[in-house]
């Protein structure tokens, strides 16, 4: 837009469009903000730039490939996707998965939310400008996609889950390579916290930046890590369990505020490193006691049709909350497939939360929200 | 000029002695030809070299491979850049905003080089502003960035020019102050009263002379950082911004100079540095008379 | 509404201007609070010697956490015990480090169908979620044997997935592990495992076979 020179010296509202893309967001989206000088006055945005159909593709084709489709909900954690899917299928056509399948499913869980954290981690980092943290954190995330290729043939759309269990076994020396995968990450969570967590530059430019109060959090919706490092203790895992929680020992981690606010950027960052030691312990538990016998269901045979009927399931994605309702009216195309991703209640806080900051907050703020829009425009 | 002629007698007697030069030429053309030389065979190859060196211990920290492609172990990778830059197509027309920053860096830079001491070798400018010169540069160079970023038409442009003005002011007051110290010890701002206030031994050097001259060393130098935008007080991420909000790579045989422009902003800070501080500018001449002594 | 307040209320220090120069010291002073003793902190926060106390805290601790880092990071650079090898490689090495072989046995790389198992039954084409697979078949010498004709895969639209691996009945279609897909145009992407288009006079030619072979059949 164009002012003349006198009009520069005014003091009024600087209108920026950033978007659809622009490095300092973390995936496309518009906003629309008001500058007053440094200082952000309002802010809107606009999605939808990823929509790929993806509900509707799911209607179009047999039961067996929407859970391909389902996959690809969040390219990053894939996994979440497909057990949420096929949650909801089997609570439609009531199937009992096998303790051994439930296992492995819990494995593949707790890999993803790993994984999905470190990916986090490298966001924030490139958010705040340290290099070389990425690379040390890329280099172990690679280790767990090598366990995903192991088990499953593919290091990120895995497409491993079926209705009533798993497509096949474990491997040979799987769970052991699972604890070593363990065993390595948290030497190296160290590192890193030598490295860049309580790194000078780093608290300065994301304590007390971007706090989100837990009015907010409940006006929106969140949840997930975003929501307990506000204060707010709510997991899935916890509230209603699923494929077998109940019957492990973990704590939910909550923001305490070390780096300075409850709630601020520093403490969403810590506690998704402290989720990754509880994933790590919860891990180790679930590898430790796999049950012998199948691993899916004798129920579900190769031309499976669910019968008529609806469901609602949630899981605790390494977002938040992430529900699917599946409505089934006997045919082998699926009725309709709703998804509720964790990301679409984020950015509808995100106008109300970056009210305020400065501009240079802004890429940090973003990245520290762990917005995945391609779950959020499905 | 005058003082000039004495010191840089031992240059004149070499060149004179291989019969490299006529005898009547005048000493400013002395000045003029060592500075070519060092520019030539100092200054362009120590680009290429710390261009090259970023790559690869950026990636030695980052546990990545650096540079391997162009030559063994990479090492004409500054080439292959270079030559990759020249067939580069430009995005956006070179107007005369692009032209009045370019001439203002110009300026500064080569001022800047032209008045810095090259040891007692040349003394070209040896006025009372001496020590200020550089400065001078900096801060010309600062105020054609900011202009160049406010004539944008975009707000990160704006914002770039604004930083500028910022950084710069950030930089040069203290510095400034720093300077006066150094002078103030010294008696004046002369480059030869610089030079001769401190000896060649580590303990006259201003730096160490008493404990606020080691404190204004140190403020010295981080302003200069912070001046000349140097890592690791640069800002990271924000070279746009520094360039005044203009993505100037795109140009072609242009971006050589600016690219050029980030190496050699090293060596008047390192000039200006040795020059003030320690006895270095003297080092020559002394060596001259103690070796011509013995 | 009342969101505007609970929001001030509740989110401390993020309130835009009132606070703005008071920031950096409440930043400084909470966090790595051990270094700011309880009475000092009390007392002289706004004196102008703590703010100048606490500026210079504030460079020293910048300082000292870049020299932490590099202490972290300078293993890396002198390759000292594990650190040895470098995490990426160039591509394409002379030698790479990974080959087919190296990879895991399930890994799903590109397709490759066994024409000479392949039975025709177009279940991957069914199942496939993309869409990918093209089959063209005819009856061929005898009601038997089934002449895939048309067996084309496009990878640029394979997700994958491996479903049309699951269902293939005869197992003629496979993952190999084969990742190096990459191709200059579009056309090159489609692979092409099919026996090719008969002539007319072929058709006519097993179209008779197959008649003597039903009329066989009957009279037995």
């Amino acid at each position: 837009m164009k002012r003349n020179s006198n009009d520069f010296f005014k003091t009024d509202l600087t209108t920026w469009e950033i978007g659809p893309y622009h490095g300092s967001l973390p995936a496309p989206m518009r906003l629309k903000l008001s500058l007053d000088g440094e200082i952000i006055a309002s802010c809107q945005i606009e999605t939808g730039f990823l929509h790929r159909g993806l509900e509707k593709a799911c209607e179009l084709h047999s039961w067996k490939s929407v859970i391909a489709y389902a996959d690809h909900l969040d390219p990053e954690a894939a996994v979440f996707g497909e057990l949420v899917l096929c949650l909801g299928v089997e609570e439609i056509g009531e199937i009992v998965v096998p303790a051994r399948a439930q296992c492995i499913r819990v494995i593949l869980a707790e890999l993803t939310r790993i994984s999905s954290h470190l990916a986090y981690i490298v966001r924030i980092a490139r958010a705040v400008g340290s290099e070389t943290i990425i690379h040390y954190v890329l280099r172990d995330r690679e280790r767990i996609l090598d366990l995903f290729e192991l088990l499953t043939g593919a290091r990120f759309s895995l497409n491993f889950l079926r209705f009533g269990g798993v497509c096949a076994d474990v491997t040979d020396g799987f769970i052991e390579r699972v604890l070593e995968v363990c065993e390595m990450i948290r030497i190296r969570m160290k590192e890193y916290n030598d490295l860049f967590t309580f790194n000078h530059g780093f608290l300065k430019r994301s304590a007390f930046v971007g706090t989100l109060p837990t009015s907010l959090i409940r006006a929106c919706g969140m949840t997930g890590p975003n929501a307990r490092a506000s204060g707010v203790n709510f997991d899935v895992r916890k509230e209603t369990p699923y494929m077998g929680y109940d019957e492990l020992e973990f704590q939910i981690p909550l923001g305490q505020g070390e780096g300075g606010n409850i709630g601020d950027v520093h403490d969403r960052f810590l506690l998704r490193l402290r989720e990754i030691s509880q994933s790590m312990e919860i891990l180790k538990q679930v590898a430790d006691r796999v049950p012998a016998g199948d691993f899916i269901s004798s129920k579900v045979e190769k031309d499976y049709v669910v019968p008529p009927g609806e469901a609602y399931a949630r899981i605790e994605s390494s977002r938040g909350l992430l529900g699917c309702h599946v409505v089934s009216d006997g045919k082998e195309k699926p009725s309709r497939v709703q998804f509720r991703p964790p990301s679409l209640a984020h950015l509808m806080a995100v106008p109300e939360l970056v009210e305020g900051i400065r501009i240079e907050d802004l890429p940090v703020v973003l990245a520290s929200l762990d917005l995945g829009v391609a779950e959020a425009d499905r | 000029m005058n003082t000039g002629n004495d010191q840089i007698s031992w240059i004149v007697s070499w060149c004179r002695a291989i019969g490299l030069t006529p005898s009547n030429t005048p000493p400013w053309l002395y000045a003029l030809l060592a500075l070519l030389c060092t520019f030539c065979f100092v200054v362009v190859p120590s680009g290429a070299f710390i261009s090259y060196l970023d790559r690869k211990l950026s990636a030695d920290l980052q546990a990545r491979v650096g540079p391997n492609r162009a030559g063994p172990g990479g090492l004409f990778q500054p080439f292959a850049d270079i030559l990759k830059l020249l067939q580069k197509d430009t995005q956006k027309q070179w107007g005369w905003r692009e032209n009045f920053w370019l001439s203002v860096h110009t300026m500064a830079l080569y001022s800047t080089l032209a008045v810095l001491p090259l040891g007692s070798v040349a003394l070209l400018v040896d006025t009372e502003m001496s020590a200020f010169l550089p400065f001078w540069s900096a801060l010309v160079l600062g105020l054609g960035t900011m202009l160049l970023g406010l004539s944008q038409e975009s707000v990160p442009g704006w914002f770039g020019g604004i930083r500028v003005a910022a950084q710069t002011l950030a930089g040069s007051f203290p510095a400034l102050v720093a300077l006066l110290c150094v002078g103030i010890r010294a008696g004046g701002f002369r480059w030869s009263v610089l030079a001769n206030s401190q000896g060649f031994s580590p303990w006259s050097w201003a730096v160490f002379a008493n404990p606020f001259l080691l404190v204004a060393f140190f403020i010295f130098v981080m302003s200069g950082l912070v001046l000349l935008a140097i890592a690791p007080l640069d800002g990271g991420l924000s070279m746009s911004d520094i360039h005044g909000g203009g993505i100037f790579p795109s140009f072609r045989t242009e971006a050589e100079l600016i690219s050029f422009w980030e190496i050699l902003r090293i060596f008047p800070l390192v000039g200006n540095h040795c020059g003030s501080f320690s006895g270095c500018l003297a080092a020559p001449q002394r060596l001259y008379s103690w070796t011509s002594e013995t | 509404m009342d969101f505007k307040s609970q929001h001030e209320e509740s989110s401390g220090s993020n309130h835009g201007f009132l606070l703005e120069g008071v920031e950096p010291l409440l930043t400084s002073c909470t966090c790595r609070g051990q270094y700011l003793g309880g009475v000092e902190g009390i007392l002289m926060r706004f004196s102008v010697f703590s703010q100048l106390a606490l500026y210079i805290r504030d460079v020293s601790l910048g300082v000292w956490s870049i020299f932490e880092s590099c202490f972290t990071a300078f293993p890396y650079l002198f390759r000292w015990g594990d650190l040895r090898k470098e995490v990426t490689e160039g591509y394409p090495d002379p030698v790479s480090s990974k080959t087919a072989d190296d990879l895991p046995p399930r890994s799903r790389g590109l397709l490759f169908n066994d024409i000479d198992r392949c039975t025709g039954c177009r279940e991957c084409e069914r199942s496939c979620p993309a869409q990918c697979i093209h089959i063209e078949e005819e009856p061929g010498a005898d009601a038997s044997k089934i002449w895939v004709s048309v067996f084309d895969i496009d990878f640029a639209q394979c997700i994958f997935c491996g479903l049309c691996v699951d269902v293939c009945q005869p197992a003629s279609l496979i993952h190999t592990r084969q990742y190096e897909g990459a191709a200059y145009s579009l056309s090159d992407l489609v692979a092409s495992f099919g026996r090719g288009q008969v002539t007319a006079e072929q058709r006519a030619k097993w179209a008779a076979l197959r008649q003597l072979s039903e009329s066989d059949e009957v009279t037995l």
